[in-house]
């Protein structure tokens, strides 16, 4: 038998397969020219010493530019930040490299020796008064994941002059934690017909029936992403924070890219790799130029690949608590993409920066005045034309432009739409509640706060309508309550 | 279990379940569905005006001849008033193209359409036999596909049409946008998921089948019993379209919305204005006064590695200088006559077309 098997590594250089080497020219680092090189990063070698400013580069150069409300220079003395920094925090690598960098170079250097320059020089001084981290915990909504709050909280607490801030994804639905981010709405708050669960005003039933409602396991992790999203972002403007950073590393990002365009999220896509978000009780004007609210949304790993995102905790000894992965079905375009792009990176090792730097080239097709009021993405006109001419659903004539003006689609981004209806291949009703399943079936969609305030008011459904249609709160609380289910309920039944 | 009415028209029993959306629906609703998106599709962009004549690219297979019979049915229910041909290339291709043009000359009968065939061996001098045992599998699909889009600009030329139209279908097209965010092909992610393309000086040409589902066209050829070719190349597939190809039938089991999700996402974004700026002009071959972004077209480049023996002077920058370094063309070099649009080809493009 061994005479047809043989043993692979006795064989001779010349019966085996040649392969390709994973670095181009040298083993000496290129950076320095004299160590022996310790990384491959897509075949360029680099050691130990070389890597750490490598990384520090990448980072500042991804995020100092648009520290300043107006960009005016990368240089560290010219850095003044409107606001308060919040750092997203999932226990996860990426996260964990964050909060190890923004430590590092915020806070860590400031009063060191090293540092040239006189005890004045601007470099000493910190860039961000405030740094907050904030955790958004899932475990409640999913049974089979633990707790890690504790642990993160201990993680963060490794770094001094960072406070911790703990949110539940299930606040997304919970008018108290809206009061307390919503700003100038609290004052308004008792008026906002924003319950919509029929007597369950329990934010984890009401987190749980809306997902529930969602027709694919794909839906249901598209909408823990976006929730995750606009609570951060929400939580940032509480604590009146200009920048909110993600760990989002290269690899992830143009993950996240492929995944929200097979997703219909093209018209967005470009601003995934960075986002200015304004709250919609933020009262701006074409002419405001100063800072007054907005919360800019950086990703400053988006250069540092998985990679070296990993070699950075290993040299660094980080010690990273570990993001639990949502107990949902593995078929869902987010995994599937997850596990495409990273089989393609090990073949075709430029393929994530390729990906990353051809989104960056990219701007929405036309323009839109609008926000979604689920993700708060600017939507497209006539996407439910579109979608009515390319798929037909139904041979009944169009609908009358009343039933339209008080359909939830006009109010939604085409990615929303395509969340909240587009069925899997498998199942035969819209409904399908994947690992969320309870016997009493869904009777009714519930909303985030903000969405249900933005329906309810008209509040930032479109940045110029938004002084106008605040005028609706004349209305009874009935006759918005009944306005909303209207709105919510042709997703309710199977079509 | 009764049998389930179709979602359509709630009437007759619904046989099978529509891919794009999940519906369950009856045989004639199936057809009706079908045929008015591609109708929509045609409408919504103005392709056609009455009186175009219009040569519907034929290779033998199911999306072509599906287009050659829905673009018959439609033409007579909505009177477009279209003038239709079929046009095939002969790749050169024995024991593939050879009796995939047996099935579009049965098509030709069956349809009562003019039918013209131009070969690659008329054209260039070379069929893909002689081009694969000149250089192997590998890149043979560039020189396939480079030729046969100027193959059926010259065919369209022959018979004076205003307008060619292909059987792309959403697949390749969601396929196509995937791939070139990939590849980094800005310019073809630009223009990608246009229904319609147009150079100065080439005839319009355009894909009604752009929002079709793969599996609904084989659907349609299966009930209505069209005779097609359904046999894949024998040159094998581009490796790397594969993998697209793999993880967009994935997406699609997943969510069989993904398709024209991605189409929609395609449509939905255009390069910034600044990056457009840096890219190339279009201009006119020098040597056969096809459509190009160079001084010679990618056909001429290919023709001139193939004639010289230099294969890879048209693929790789290496093959590029390996050419130059041999000096200037030679005179007696075999070229690809002078392409010389048909006089009675208007320019205007609506403008949802764009």
């Amino acid at each position: 038998m061994s005479e047809f098997c043989g043993n692979p590594a006795a064989e001779t250089g010349e019966a085996l397969m040649p392969t390709k080497p994973k670095f181009d020219r040298t083993r000496t680092c290129v950076k320095c020219k004299t160590n022996s090189g310790n990384l491959v990063i897509r075949h360029s070698v680099y050691c130990r010493d070389c890597f750490t400013p490598l990384i520090t580069t990448k980072f500042r150069q991804a995020l100092e530019p648009h520290i300043n409300h107006v960009s005016t220079g990368p240089r560290r003395g010219a850095l003044k930040p409107s606001g308060g920094l919040l750092v997203a925090f999932s226990g996860g690598m990426g996260s964990s490299v964050l909060l190890d960098l923004v430590h590092r170079i915020y806070c860590a250097n400031v009063g060191s020796d090293e540092l040239k320059g006189g005890r004045e020089h601007p470099r000493r001084s910190r860039v961000w008064k405030r740094i907050h981290v904030c955790y958004v915990k899932t475990s409640d909504v999913f049974p089979e994941i633990n707790d890690q709050t504790a642990q993160i909280r201990e993680a963060v607490a490794r770094y001094e002059g960072c406070e911790f801030i703990p949110v539940r994804v299930q606040d997304a639905f919970d008018r108290s934690w809206w009061e307390r981010v919503s700003g100038d709405a609290a004052s308004s708050s008792a008026e906002i017909p924003v319950d919509l669960n029929d007597g369950d005003s329990e934010p984890i039933a009401a987190l749980k029936a809306h997902l529930r409602a969602l027709p694919t396991p794909t839906a249901t992790q598209s909408t823990l992403s976006t929730l995750t999203r606009l609570l951060l972002l929400y939580t940032a403007h509480s604590i009146g924070a200009s920048h909110l950073v993600l760990g989002t590393s290269l690899t992830s990002l143009s993950i996240s890219l492929i995944s929200s365009i097979s997703q219909g999220g093209g018209f967005v896509v470009p601003q995934a790799i960075q986002e200015e978000w304004i709250s919609p009780f933020v009262k701006r004007t074409p002419e405001t130029t100063s800072w007054s609210g907005e919360v800019r949304l950086i990703r400053p790993l988006r250069e540092v690949s998985l990679k070296e995102c990993t070699a950075w905790v290993w040299w660094h000894q980080l010690s990273v608590v570990g993001k639990q992965r949502v107990p949902i079905s593995e078929r869902t375009i987010g995994s599937l993409t997850k596990d495409f792009i990273i089989g393609l990176e090990r073949d075709y090792p430029s393929t994530v920066s390729t990906i990353t730097k051809t989104v960056g080239k990219l701007a929405p097709k036309g323009k839109s005045g609008m926000r979604c009021v689920l993700c708060e993405l600017p939507t497209q006109q006539s996407v439910q034309g579109w979608k009515a001419r390319t798929s037909i659903h139904s041979f009944a004539d169009a609908p009358s432009p009343a039933d339209v003006a008080t359909s939830l689609p006009i109010y939604l981004c085409y990615s929303c739409q395509t969340t909240l209806t587009s069925k899997s291949s498998r199942s035969t009703t819209s409904l399908n509640s994947g690992s969320l399943s309870t016997t009493s079936a869904p009777d009714a969609m519930d909303l985030p706060t903000w969405a249900a305030a933005r329906l309810a008011f008209g509040v930032g459904i479109g940045e110029e309508q938004s002084a106008t249609t605040s005028t609706s709160t004349n209305e009874t609380r009935e006759s918005r309550q009944s306005l909303i289910k209207s709105l919510v309920g042709e997703f309710l039944l199977d079509h | 279990m009764a049998p389930k009415s179709c979602a359509l028209c709630q009437n007759a029993k619904a046989i099978l379940r529509r891919p794009k959306t999940g519906q369950q629906i009856c045989k004639d609703c199936f057809f009706r569905v079908f045929e008015t998106e591609v109708h929509n599709t045609i409408t919504e962009a103005q392709l056609f005006k009455p009186g175009d004549r219009v040569a519907i690219g034929a290779s033998g297979g199911k999306d072509s001849t599906v287009l050659a019979y829905v673009m018959k049915t439609l033409n007579e229910r909505y009177q477009y008033g279209l003038s239709l041909f079929l046009l095939s290339i002969d790749e050169g291709i024995t024991g593939y193209r050879d009796n995939s043009l047996e099935t579009v000359k049965r098509n030709q009968q069956q349809y009562d359409m003019p039918l013209k065939i131009l070969s690659y061996d008329e054209l260039y001098g070379w069929t893909m036999d002689r081009v694969v045992s000149t250089i192997g599998k590998k890149n043979n699909c560039t020189f396939c596909g480079v030729f046969r889009r100027q193959a059926l600009d010259r065919g369209a030329a022959s018979l004076c049409v205003d307008h060619i139209v292909t059987g792309h279908n959403a697949d390749d097209i969601a396929e196509t946008v995937l791939m070139n965010i990939m590849r980094g092909d800005i310019a073809r992610l630009g223009r990608c998921t246009a229904i319609c393309t147009q150079g100065e000086d080439t005839i319009r040409r355009s894909k009604p089948f752009k929002y079709a589902y793969e599996k609904e066209i084989v659907m349609y050829a299966y009930f209505k019993k069209l005779d097609y070719f359904s046999t894949e190349c024998i040159y094998s597939p581009d490796a790397y379209r594969g993998h697209a190809r793999a993880f967009l039938k994935d997406l699609e089991a997943a969510r069989p919305s993904a398709i024209i999700d991605i189409i929609h996402s395609g449509e939905a974004f255009e390069v910034k204005d600044e990056v457009r700026a840096t890219q190339k002009t279009q201009q006119t071959c020098k040597r056969c006064g096809y459509m190009s972004s160079n001084d010679l077209c990618k056909a001429c480049s290919l023709l001139e590695g193939l004639e010289r023996g230099m294969s890879t002077a048209a693929i790789s920058d290496k093959g590029r200088r390996k050419l130059e370094a041999e000096g200037p063309a030679p005179n007696n070099l075999r070229t690809i006559p002078y392409f010389r649009p048909p006089t009675t080809v208007t320019i205007e493009v609506p403008a949802a077309s764009q």
